[in-house]
């Protein structure tokens, strides 16, 4: 187990790497930041003086060392824009993301789960179809687009809701439904296949033999063991939702990381990016890590493989 | 057009003579006496602005202005200048100075402040913190400032004195044109170098007409009438919210959750017109114009002037100010703005494909010819694509290349090389302060914007002259002959000047738009202390 965990842990470490040396190439690729921090107009030596300041004219690797060293003694750097440290900016803004995450994670739930499993239990009746649809919409329509909509709908017509920003759970409720909606479609579609492949398995069919009823073989028996693939893509979902809900963070003016990030790249504030970017993944690989390293302590077979 | 109360600014010339009396003249405009805390304690209520970006904490220091037009919109509320561009002032409206003179050899500027003046902190502005702002300046031109400047003498507690190393003319106009630099702009010293540069973005103070009362690092500032300003600030609470989408922007405005909004998209214009409640205040902005690159280049098929004038003669300049700017921008003429000093107002170019058929044939182009890209500042590519589908009338044939808006910028700061081929740049900016800022930027051999790409030496040398000169009249003369030339022999072609569409809510006291965009040298709604609430 030991070995397995070191093994994992390694392969966390590179994962990493290669995140961090990526984000720095591609950041780098897209151009100049002096070019954006100066409007037409700027002269030579204005942009000349914010590259000097900003270390930006010192040569790529040196940047890259700088940049890893910072990263290892916690430090993000500061952002061109804001002139703040990233990680300040990250963990102002991270109880805004993870708050919108949790209520858009609450509302997939009560409508992917629910669903996935009458459409399963139901298949191919009204149920399923409906739910079928309902996925359909849920992957298929644009983020941006459902949130203009709430807005449109709620706020300007209705009048029952504020449009964005941040206050109290009314302005919370169409953003994380906005949200919420792609991943309650993904969740449905899970929980339908994951339900059906085990409502197929000997032991549910052992449970109806015994002569169990319907709910309780259902409930107790499929449900149960149906959840867990549910439940780990629920906490991957979590995480992206905490990091990545840059749409709907700028349709609803939502203070969060996405809206960040988004504001970072429209900026070119690459330390901004690479923060953000590296603070995500290393959430997510940390996330990975610790499924990998249960499902290891669960299923001995997975510490075997290679 | 909603811009019948701005006057031209054309004519308006920064003449020694006018320096001179621009203290009687400042005086003549009635500075406001210094408010007692009982008058300014009638401020009352609350407005909230839904500004279109992310906000830059540096934009809340002056010291660090980048040269945009972009923080004077902050710098307005929070902090106070000696003088500055205000309503239909160009540069020299008194702010913290009641009144200033210029010495007759451009040698010296001396600034007088109002008595009682104070920062958010109770202090007093002082002559001391006019000095350190100068001089610890460090933001746009500020490596000119500090190549003209001999020294910045305390004459006494309300009295500096700016002394040059040769005559400095556009000195007044410089520092007091918030939206090019921001080194009139006072800090207090003391608490400057109390909390440093990053602690002041956090925390600024000024002595502007609004403090600040909370920030939100990118999302929201919330400010608090200052009742010791020296003017009445008439709405006690005042909020700027970044919200970058601008459908939620004007959803926000419809519900009463902002008052004044910022940077409408023409698709919106329409919803903002079929509300009566609303109100549209489109603000003339910036200019587009085409750089026919390589013209000087004889292989070039722009080399020729008739091609030039044809390109010019085939772009309906209406049907594009109508779809980009719903009507409200402005076709005339010229690419550089009419309200920066000595920019020349022209008249509506024509439109004409008959004529421009004719002259492509004249020229040996009767089947046109293909341009390999024009591209268009970014994110303005649908102008770039109404200019591609206009061309064709003549048979030029030309693809439209999007680029992000770092690349567009970086690459039109480079030479012929990164343009081969036959290209057409459309450009777009909005400079303040002079015209000499927009030709050094984008015509000048050499220039930021233009490197090697244009290059009329002739011109050029009318600017040394023009820049050498201390006789007003021949600066004026000198500054018109420079631009009618670019624009006789159509080496940049005019566009149109597009309007930045904001619009105002029910709750805000307007007869019309200019009653809350009332400076014609940008596009934000300040001074913010004289926008009223109804009732």
């Amino acid at each position: 187990m030991l070995q397995f965990i070191i093994r994992r842990t390694c392969y966390s470490i590179i994962t990493l790497l290669i995140l961090s040396l990526t984000i720095f190439a591609v950041v780098r690729f897209t151009g100049d930041p002096a070019t954006l921090m100066a409007e037409p107009g700027a002269r030579a030596e204005d942009l000349a003086r914010v590259r000097a300041q900003w270390g930006l004219d010192r040569s790529w690797p040196v940047q890259y060392y700088q940049f890893v060293q910072n990263i290892l003694s916690g430090n993000l750097g500061i952002s061109f824009n804001y002139r703040m440290p990233v990680s300040e900016l990250y963990f102002e803004r991270l109880p805004n993301s993870l708050q919108l995450a949790l209520a858009a994670t609450l509302l997939s739930f009560l409508i992917g789960i629910p669903a996935g499993l009458l459409s399963a239990v139901r298949v191919d009746g009204i149920w399923d179809q409906t739910g079928k649809v309902v996925a359909l919409l849920g992957l298929s329509i644009p983020g941006f687009w459902l949130g203009l909509l709430l807005i449109l709908v709620f706020s300007v017509y209705l009048e029952w809701l504020p449009t964005g920003g941040k206050g109290d759970w009314r302005n919370l409720l169409m953003p994380a439904l906005a949200l919420g909606w792609y991943f309650a479609a993904s969740l449905l579609r899970l929980t339908r296949s994951s339900m059906l492949e085990v409502m197929r398995s000997e032991y549910i069919k052992l449970a109806r033999l015994k002569g169990l009823p319907g709910y309780v073989v259902i409930a107790k028996h499929g449900f149960k063991n149906a959840l867990v693939p549910v439940l780990t893509l629920a906490g991957v979902n979590l995480v992206v939702m905490v990091n990545a809900a840059v749409i709907i963070e700028v349709v609803f003016a939502w203070p969060g990381i996405g809206r960040l990030l988004f504001e970072g790249i429209f900026q070119r504030d690459f330390p901004l990016v690479q923060g953000v970017v590296v603070l995500a993944g290393v959430m997510i690989v940390f996330v990975n890590l610790l499924i990998d390293i249960l499902y290891a302590y669960i299923d001995p077979r997975i510490r075997l493989m290679r | 057009m909603g811009g019948k109360h701005r006057r031209s600014l054309s004519s308006i010339g920064l003449t020694r003579r006018d320096l001179l009396v621009g203290s009687a003249a400042m005086a003549a405009q009635g500075p406001a006496p210094f408010m007692t805390p009982a008058a300014a304690a009638a401020a009352n209520g609350t407005m909230t602005l839904a500004w279109h970006t992310a906000m830059a904490p540096r934009w809340l220091d002056p010291q660090e202005h980048d040269g945009t037009a972009t923080p004077d919109n902050f710098l307005t509320a929070l902090h106070d200048a000696l003088i500055k561009n205000s309503g239909t002032t160009l540069y020299d409206h008194p702010a913290l100075a009641e009144r200033y003179e210029f010495a007759q050899d451009g040698k010296s500027a001396t600034f007088w402040l109002r008595e009682g003046v104070q920062f958010h902190n109770g202090e007093p502005v002082t002559a001391d913190d006019v000095k350190f702002s100068y001089e610890s300046y460090r933001g746009a031109l500020a490596s000119a400032f500090k190549a003209k400047t001999e020294s910045v003498d305390v004459v006494d507690k309300r009295t500096v004195r700016f002394r040059f190393k040769e005559p400095f003319l556009d000195f007044l106009l410089l520092i007091g044109s918030g939206n090019v630099t921001g080194a009139g702009w006072v800090v207090p010293a003391k608490y400057y170098q109390q909390v440093g540069p990053d602690g002041f973005k956090r925390k600024p103070i000024g002595a502007g007409p609004y403090k600040l009362a909370y920030v939100e690092a990118g999302v929201k500032l919330q400010l608090e009438a200052f009742e010791q300003y020296y003017k009445p600030v008439h709405i006690k609470q005042f909020t700027i919210v970044s919200v970058p989408e601008a459908a939620t922007r004007l959803a926000m405005l419809e519900r009463g959750e902002a008052d004044i909004i910022y940077g409408l998209p023409g698709e919106l214009i329409d919803r903002v017109k079929q509300n009566p409640k609303l109100m549209l205040a489109p603000v003339l902005s910036g200019s587009f114009w085409l750089e026919l690159v390589g013209f000087q280049d004889p292989s070039s098929p722009f080399h020729d002037k008739r091609v030039r004038q044809a390109i010019s003669l085939a772009i309906d300049r209406k049907a594009i100010n109508e779809a980009e700017s719903g009507g409200l921008g402005k076709v005339s003429g010229n690419w550089i703005n009419d309200d920066v000093q000595y920019g020349l107002t022209w008249p509506e170019l024509e439109f004409n494909l008959e004529k421009a058929r004719a002259l492509m044939k004249e020229a040996g182009h009767a089947n046109g010819f293909a341009v390999n890209w024009l591209t268009p500042l970014a994110p303005f590519y649908s102008r770039g694509e109404r200019v591609v589908a206009q061309l064709q009338a003549i048979g030029i044939r030309a693809k439209l290349q999007v680029m992000e808006r770092g690349i567009f910028l970086q690459r039109t700061q480079s030479g012929k090389q990164q343009w081969p081929g036959v290209q057409i740049i459309m450009h777009g900016a909005r400079i303040g302060g002079t015209w000499v800022n927009w030709y050094e930027s984008f015509f000048k051999c050499g220039g930021f914007n233009s490197a090697d790409r244009v290059c009329v030496p002739e011109l050029d040398a009318k600017l040394d002259r023009y820049k050498t000169s201390t006789d007003a009249s021949e600066r004026k003369l000198l500054a018109e002959e420079v631009q009618r030339a670019i624009l006789d022999n159509y080496y940049l072609v005019p566009v149109f000047r597009h309007a930045f569409m904001n619009a105002i809510g029910p709750r805000i006291a307007a007869q019309k738009w200019q009653d809350v965009f009332p400076t014609i040298t940008t596009g934000y709604a300040y001074p913010w202390e004289d926008i009223k609430l109804k009732g």
